[in-house]
């Protein structure tokens, strides 16, 4: 994955692990409350992570050698692909 | 046809030749072999082990084939060899497909050889075995050597043909579903001479590029030969080395390459690859709106059992006006639990919040509100009674003020006091009221504020 913190992974593991100590149903109503906010934070965190990539399609140039040609910044030059 | 020279009949003394004896040149009975042999064995499939192997400048292989008993030359000729993919080696055993031929020169017969394989399979398939079994002897197609895909992912490196018809396939699947993935393709031959080196080095190039979170690689289906990329060693050690985790996707189901047992997942088919992708995120999405769910159910019944305890606890009478209250807030919160959906979360947090103090409140004042309650209501009633005594008790001293001032006023020393006297007769029986009542020289008794006389009557006035 990427550089974010957290990576959707962990939020989603994190929330898979609330949910169950909130649905075993011992705690107090404070900590039961704080869970359930830290959830419902957590769930739109995992939302948008799966819906935050712009879609594109691109053709990567290649050099002689068969490496990435890439731009001063080093990001690598492409052209869109096309059917 | 009778051939004398050839009787190997008994042997017994033959009488003196009258004329020379003559044969066949040798040209001519190797002529005979050659036509016979030719003819006879024209084509046929021989067995054996390779031996005395050599392969000289002129291109052509030259090597005996044997079994236990007996050995036989055989030649691949250099314009047959690019018919024959499998190399030969000393001591492996082949089966050979070929036709007898006679070298008339050395009076010799060799196997004249078009097809070569390695015994029991195709020399394609051999190279694979070969190679596979040196593989997994490495340990690079261990289990676990193999990395977890990432769950989401969002930009993908394929290595592939573009112009092929699998990458419109796996964009296909890609693009109609998850708008949001990033591809990018690495162009790449993948059939033909030099195709692995350029999957490998593709493979490599993406490895350098930062922030791709899978990498594919892929082609369609063709014959074993169009897949012999996949099976070469130079792209199985690029994936083994791959730090991204790899996603093998070559030709139909039914394919197996060297590369799906080295890459980290195989797909079946270069869509299936795409599909894998797709899936993950619709998995993902289900996952999240079933958690969500979990969540919101397991927080409703927390607040149920909170409920039913305000409930219990505000059921006695005392709290009657909190109960009516607590109902609207209970039914509030059971209104926001059936609505799960994420946007009412905050309304719900914040009734949840108000609900929560709610109910602290009413714990802590459980006991100390019914006592408290009850000793304002004795206080009160105390004071009711207190003040009606003390109204009692003034009313009662006001009235006994008055009665004993009129007792006072009735009082004979009362008057004794403002100085009148109160005359009796002699025996103090009779209060003398007027003069008639006594005679001159009676004696009276006069009774005086403080003290008494006793005196006589002189005279009446």
């Amino acid at each position: 994955m990427s550089d974010e913190t957290p990576s959707f992974e962990t939020a989603l593991k994190q929330l898979e692990e609330l949910v169950q100590r909130l649905e075993k149903g011992e705690l107090p109503l404070e900590e039961s409350l704080k869970l359930y906010e830290d959830g419902i934070r957590l769930s739109r965190f995992c939302h948008a992570k799966l819906e935050e990539a712009e879609g594109k399609i691109e053709l990567l140039m290649k050099d002689a050698r068969g490496e990435i040609a890439a731009d001063k910044q080093g990001k690598p030059k492409t052209t869109p692909f096309t059917s | 046809m009778k051939q004398q020279g050839l009787d190997f009949g008994e042997r017994k003394p033959q009488p003196a030749p009258r004329e020379p004896r003559r044969g066949w040149t040798v040209s001519q009975l190797t002529d005979r072999i050659q036509t016979a042999l030719e003819t006879e064995l024209a084509d046929f499939w021989v067995e054996g082990e390779v031996s005395n192997l050599s392969m000289p400048a002129s291109g052509h292989i030259y090597f005996s084939l044997k079994d236990d008993k007996a050995q036989i030359r055989a030649v691949i000729w250099k314009s047959d060899l690019r018919y024959v993919r499998f190399r030969p080696k000393d001591g492996m055993k082949v089966v050979a497909r070929g036709q007898l031929r006679v070298y008339a020169p050395k009076g010799d017969y060799q196997v004249q050889v078009q097809v070569l394989e390695p015994l029991g399979k195709g020399s394609l398939q051999q190279a694979f075995e070969d190679l596979k079994e040196k593989l997994e002897k490495e340990g690079l197609f261990d289990a676990k050597r193999k990395r977890p895909l990432p769950l989401l992912p969002r930009r993908i490196g394929v290595v592939t043909s573009p112009s092929g018809a699998v990458i419109q396939d796996v964009l296909r699947v890609l693009g109609a579903r998850y708008a949001n993935l990033e591809v990018l393709v690495y162009p790449a031959r993948v059939q033909g001479e030099g195709a692995a080196f350029e999957i490998a080095q593709g493979i490599r190039a993406l490895n350098r590029l930062p922030g791709l979170d899978v990498l594919i690689v892929a082609r369609g289906g063709g014959s074993l030969e169009d897949l012999w990329p996949f099976n070469e060693e130079i792209v199985a050690r690029a994936l083994a080395a791959s730090t991204l985790p790899t996603i093998s996707a070559v030709g139909h189901e039914t394919d197996f390459t060297i590369a799906d047992f080295v890459a980290d997942l195989r797909a079946p088919t270069p869509s299936a690859a795409a599909e894998r992708v797709v899936q993950a995120k619709r998995d993902l999405q289900g996952q999240i709106q079933a958690l969500e769910q979990r969540l919101a159910s397991a927080f409703a019944m927390r607040f149920q059992r909170v409920k039913a305890r305000v409930l219990g606890v505000t059921s006695h009478r005392v709290f009657e006006a909190e109960r009516g209250r607590l109902r609207t807030y209970a039914q509030r919160v059971d209104d926001l639990a059936r609505r799960s959906e994420t946007g009412l979360a905050l309304q719900k947090e914040r009734a949840a919040t108000r609900l929560r103090r709610h109910a602290e409140r009413l714990e802590a004042f459980r006991f100390e509100r019914q006592i408290a309650e009850r000793r304002a209501r004795i206080g009160r009633a105390y004071d009711r009674l207190e003040t009606r005594f003390r109204a009692d008790a003034q009313k009662r001293r006001g009235v006994l003020g008055r009665l004993a001032g009129v007792l006072d006023s009735l009082s004979p020393l009362g008057v004794l006091a403002r100085g009148y006297a109160l005359v009796w007769d002699a025996e103090g029986r009779r209060l003398l009221r007027r003069a008639d009542d006594v005679a001159v020289g009676d004696t009276v008794r006069v009774r005086l504020l403080e003290g008494g006389l006793r005196a006589k009557v002189e005279a009446k006035e």
